[in-house]
């Protein structure tokens, strides 16, 4: 378990909001002290203007999706998912109704009299889901809940979770230490690092956007690239102009250093060493290696005095050009809408 | 590993227990197996028979304890003798005799020309003459034939002039009826007449059942009647008188008398098929001499069964006279009846069992 | 392509052949141990039905049997016997439930130490530790002197030599044999199991109830019967401890031997208890999935 360290979260009512990082950032610690599990030392957790922090979790009506699913094996998957029900007096034609519905939305239709070991991996990840959503709690907290299946399921799970957060509305905390399923399935996604938030934006904010190397780093693929500053505050790689200010935000601060996120699909291949309008970089460079990779290609290009490029090119049968090999001299340019420059983590 | 084996031949008696394993290669001939019973009684039998009829005979004997007709049955019955010469009181030797678990002493080799008439049988020769009597806590009723102290079963019975806890016999019946029967009036010498109807026993269960309430303990064992007086856990016990004898020798406030006790005999006896069956005849010949039971009484106040050990004893008069067999003792007592035993001791068992588990 | 389905059936003949010898094979493997289990438990218990049939002429008969009828001291001393394996059981659930809960929850180092405190009786001798309890609890005793002095109780409380005695001493000595079991299946619980019931709106005391103890259940059982049987047939302890009060079916097996070496009438005794022990294992395996319990089966 990790400590949280100052973290100031707010989640919006209604939004699927993510909490990624990995593993032992303390992401798990976060969503269980949401949970009631673990108590912070200080600090206060609110829902709506209602202070948590001493509720016991089972008073704080929030429901919970676990990595284990934790589904009661004594129990049939109706009993499983009318166990909150009965706990909050529904009575028992309401709870049946309920339950069959719930059933009903996560695909498990007939399947109530089940034992939990009769399920499959799939199977019980729905029940665990209809479990925590059937008696309409205030947040949904889900920790890893994909994390026990394999890809395809997970992809095709993926979407279905997105499409009942629509269609039931609930506030959701997600927990996943996989970036393409936090950028697949939600709203806005907090990265957590070292008990910290790294970031809290949209996924486009964040993979446009990252707001530091550790996010630019752990969200996709990306080269860094050090920038050096000039006299009168411009920013600048290997002579040529990257920004002619610094990011408004660092505008006082120039005892920083500076880097360039280049992602690798945004990098494009060009034919003669001319620059267009929107270019903002251009470079020469020779191949190093080249792999092929199905739907896309990715090659190491050197480039200056010896960094590396990351570039990833799209794969047609037609085309010619997109197969290299190491030791060509290729042409590429950067556009001026693709640049992403992150001030240096300040190392005391 | 020989020195050792060697020196535990030397010193038999207690370490030879352990060191049995040893012997068989250091020996010439095999030891036979002499088995008797814990607590006081097998030590006493050590220091007085065993140790020196081992040395002066030159048979080498292994010895062990908790000796039972049972097992000496089952040995014999499952084909695996492997002891010799087993100490059982008379009754249960009567029995296995009868399920022709022993063999026929061979009076030939064994001399009882000495020997009280009734205290040797066809399959086993008496080694001691004991009682079954009532033992008190002395400082709670006083010290035996003072003022006050109990001196009859009647008394043993009676709670309100003795209050206090007993112990008495437990899942046997041997000497468990004929102290009832007494109680109830039945004077000594026609115990047996009355218990030999069903009626009789009868009523000396229902005797017992009376008393039952203030019976905190039942025995099983020489060693428990000992223990039971030592530690103060019961004020009236039944049991034998040398255990209680050697009790207070240990500190333990315990009297008892003779007056009504019950006259048994110990005795040993030779497994149908024994190992080692001549060598422990020569054996049990030895330790029937005189001279050895003559010293008997120091270390356990059983009577020889040899007439001529009271001659050669060297133990003080006030010994010789506290011994059950002393012709001044004889009178008091009830001899206990092996007829009745062999006749009634299944019917007697399940009555008396049937009141134990009530 | 008309000819391949009977080229492919060529090799059905040896395969089924080599299969049924490879299992002949593993079950040659496993006829140590069938001898062993035969030679130790079917031969002698067989031994004993025959015994208990055969009367003192050596033909066959019923008279063991019938004298079980006969005597009530027999019908009563399975009752006691059955009295004090229940209650042992009772008090071992009683103390040993929660102890296997506390050992569960401790972290593992500290549930080993606590562990080899509980495991300690295993490795002690059953007469030493029955005898230590003897000196502890009689009339004169450790506990009744302490009593007595600290002024608890005015003259001596009979706490031995009874069925007082006997259910201290049994309980002693069962512990470890339904805290093992229990321990274990205690260990299997995922701790999100009880997360998840409290999560759900479940009280402490309602989540221990509802989802907690039904998923120990299958060790507490197994725990259980194992005391149970234990019990039915334990000698030693009620013997020394009961003071001849607690008259057991070994109690009695013994007296029979001892006194009349009537090994017919012991046998049916036994005969009768293992008959009687049989038929509680399969009423036990009516009310629970006994198979789950004992060979660990989901």
């Amino acid at each position: 378990m990790y400590a949280l360290d100052d973290v100031d979260l707010e989640v919006f009512s209604g939004e699927f909001l993510t909490l990624l990082g990995p593993s032992g950032s303390g992401k798990t610690t976060l969503l269980m002290a949401i949970a009631g599990f673990n108590r912070p030392d200080s600090g206060s957790i609110r829902f709506g203007d209602t202070e948590m922090i001493l509720t016991p979790p089972h008073k704080r009506d929030v429901g919970m999706v676990f990595q284990s699913y934790a589904l009661f094996p004594h129990m049939t998957v109706a009993e499983n998912i009318g166990f909150p029900l009965k706990l909050r007096k529904v009575n028992s034609a309401e709870t049946a109704e309920r339950v069959t519905e719930a059933l009903a939305t996560v695909q498990l239709t007939g399947l109530g009299d089940r034992k939990i070991d009769q399920l499959s991996g799939g199977q019980r990840q729905r029940v665990a889901l209809a479990r925590a959503f059937v008696f309409r709690p205030r947040i949904l907290l889900m920790d890893e809940p994909l994390s026990a299946l394999d890809k395809k399921l997970r992809e095709q799970m993926q979407i279905e979770l997105k499409q009942l957060h629509r269609q039931l509305g609930v506030t959701t905390v997600y927990v996943t230490h996989d970036q393409r399923e936090a950028l697949t399935m939600s709203d806005r996604i907090a990265i957590i690092n070292h008990g910290k938030l790294a970031q809290v934006d949209t996924p486009q904010a964040i993979y446009n956007r990252p707001s530091n190397s550790f996010v630019a780093d752990f969200i996709g693929e990306s080269t860094i690239l050090p920038l050096t500053l000039d006299t009168q505050e411009r920013l600048l790689f290997e002579e040529q102009l990257v920004l002619d200010h610094l990011p408004e935000a660092f505008s006082k601060d120039n005892s920083r250093d500076w880097s360039l996120v280049v992602r690798p699909e945004r990098i494009s291949l060009n034919a003669d060493s001319q620059r267009s309008e929107n270019d903002c970089l251009v470079f020469r460079g020779e191949v190093k290696e080249f792999v092929y990779q199905g739907e896309t290609a990715l090659a190491l290009v050197k480039v200056g005095k010896d960094y590396d490029i990351s570039v990833r090119l799209g794969t047609n049968a037609a085309s010619s050009q997109t197969m290299m090999k190491p030791g060509d001299e290729v042409n590429l340019s950067l556009s001026r809408d693709d640049v992403i420059v992150i001030p240096q983590e300040k190392t005391p | 590993m020989k020195q050792f084996a060697k020196s535990t031949l030397k010193v038999p008696s207690v370490l030879l227990v352990a060191g049995m394993t040893f012997t068989a290669g250091a020996a010439l001939a095999e030891p036979i197996t002499v088995v008797s019973w814990g607590g006081s009684y097998g030590a006493a039998q050590d220091a007085a028979l065993f140790n020196d009829a081992s040395k002066n005979s030159g048979i080498e004997i292994t010895r062990e304890s908790g000796a039972s007709m049972s097992k000496t049955c089952l040995q014999v019955e499952s084909g695996a003798v492997t002891w010799d010469l087993v100490v059982t009181g008379s009754g249960g030797a009567a029995s296995a005799a009868a399920k022709g678990c022993l063999e026929k002493i061979d009076y030939s080799v064994v001399d009882v020309s000495d020997f009280y008439d009734n205290l040797y049988t066809d399959y086993c020769v008496g080694s001691d003459v004991f009682a079954t009597v009532m033992s008190w806590n002395t400082d709670k009723y006083g010290e035996p034939g003072s003022p006050g102290a109990p001196q009859s079963w009647a008394d043993f019975w009676d709670v309100e002039k003795f209050p206090g806890t007993r112990a008495y016999r437990a899942n046997n019946v041997d000497g468990a009826l004929e102290p009832a029967l007494m109680a109830d009036g039945v004077p000594a010498d026609q115990v047996y007449e009355v218990l030999s109807t069903e009626e009789g026993m009868k009523r000396a269960i229902n005797k017992i059942r009376e008393l039952k309430p203030h019976i905190a303990v039942f025995w099983d064992s020489g060693a428990m009647q000992a223990q039971l007086m030592k530690d103060g856990e019961v004020d009236m016990s039944t049991g034998w008188n040398g255990r209680f004898d050697n009790a207070k020798k240990d500190g333990a406030k315990v009297g008892y008398t003779f007056d009504q006790a019950l006259l048994d005999y110990d005795c040993f006896a030779m497994p149908k098929g024994a190992p080692n069956k001549d060598v422990a005849m020569k054996f049990l010949a030895e330790v029937s001499k005189p001279e050895y039971q003559a010293n008997l009484p120091f270390h356990i106040t059983y009577g020889p069964t040899n007439k001529k050990a009271y001659e050669l004893t060297t133990a003080p008069k006030e010994l010789i006279e506290s011994l059950p067999s002393h012709p001044n003792n004889v009178p008091k007592m009830l001899p206990v009846s092996l007829d009745w035993y062999a006749k009634n001791r299944t019917k007697a068992l399940e009555l008396y069992m049937e009141l134990l588990s009530e | 392509m008309h000819q391949e389905p009977r080229d492919n059936q060529l090799n059905v003949e040896p395969l089924r052949a080599q299969e049924v010898r490879e299992q002949w094979k593993l079950l040659s493997l496993a006829s140590p141990a069938l001898l062993v289990i035969v030679a130790i438990i079917l031969i002698p218990v067989t031994w004993l039905f025959y015994l208990s049939f055969v009367g003192g002429d050596g033909q066959f008969s019923l008279e063991h049997y019938r004298k079980m009828i006969e005597y009530k001291s027999y019908s009563r001393t399975f009752i006691t016997t059955f009295k004090v394996s229940i209650l042992t059981t009772l008090i071992c659930i009683l103390i040993g439930y929660p102890l296997a809960y506390f050992l569960a929850l401790l972290p593992q180092r500290l549930a080993g130490l606590f562990m080899l405190a509980v495991l300690l009786p295993f490795w002690t001798s059953l007469l030493v530790r029955t005898y230590a309890w003897l000196v502890l609890l009689q009339r004169k005793g450790i506990l009744n002197d302490f009593a007595m002095q600290i002024g608890l109780w005015d003259s001596p409380v009979k706490l031995v030599h009874n069925m007082t005695g006997t259910l201290i001493g049994m309980a002693h000595i069962m512990l470890p044999f339904l805290v093992l079991p229990l321990y274990s299946a205690m260990k299997k619980i995922e701790r999100d199991m009880m997360h998840a019931a409290s999560n759900l709106g479940a009280s402490p005391t309602y989540a221990f109830w509802k989802v907690y103890f039904p998923l120990s259940l299958s060790g507490l059982v197994a725990g259980s019967l194992i005391v149970f049987v234990l019990c039915l047939g334990f000698y030693v302890t009620p013997a020394v401890l009961g003071g001849g009060r607690v008259v057991m079916v070994s109690t009695q097996i013994t007296a029979i031997l001892e006194n009349q070496f009537n090994w017919g009438a012991a046998s049916a005794l036994g005969v009768v208890l293992l008959l009687a022990t049989l038929l509680i294992l399969y009423l036990a395996s009516r009310l629970f999935k006994l198979d789950a319990v004992l060979f660990g089966k989901d």
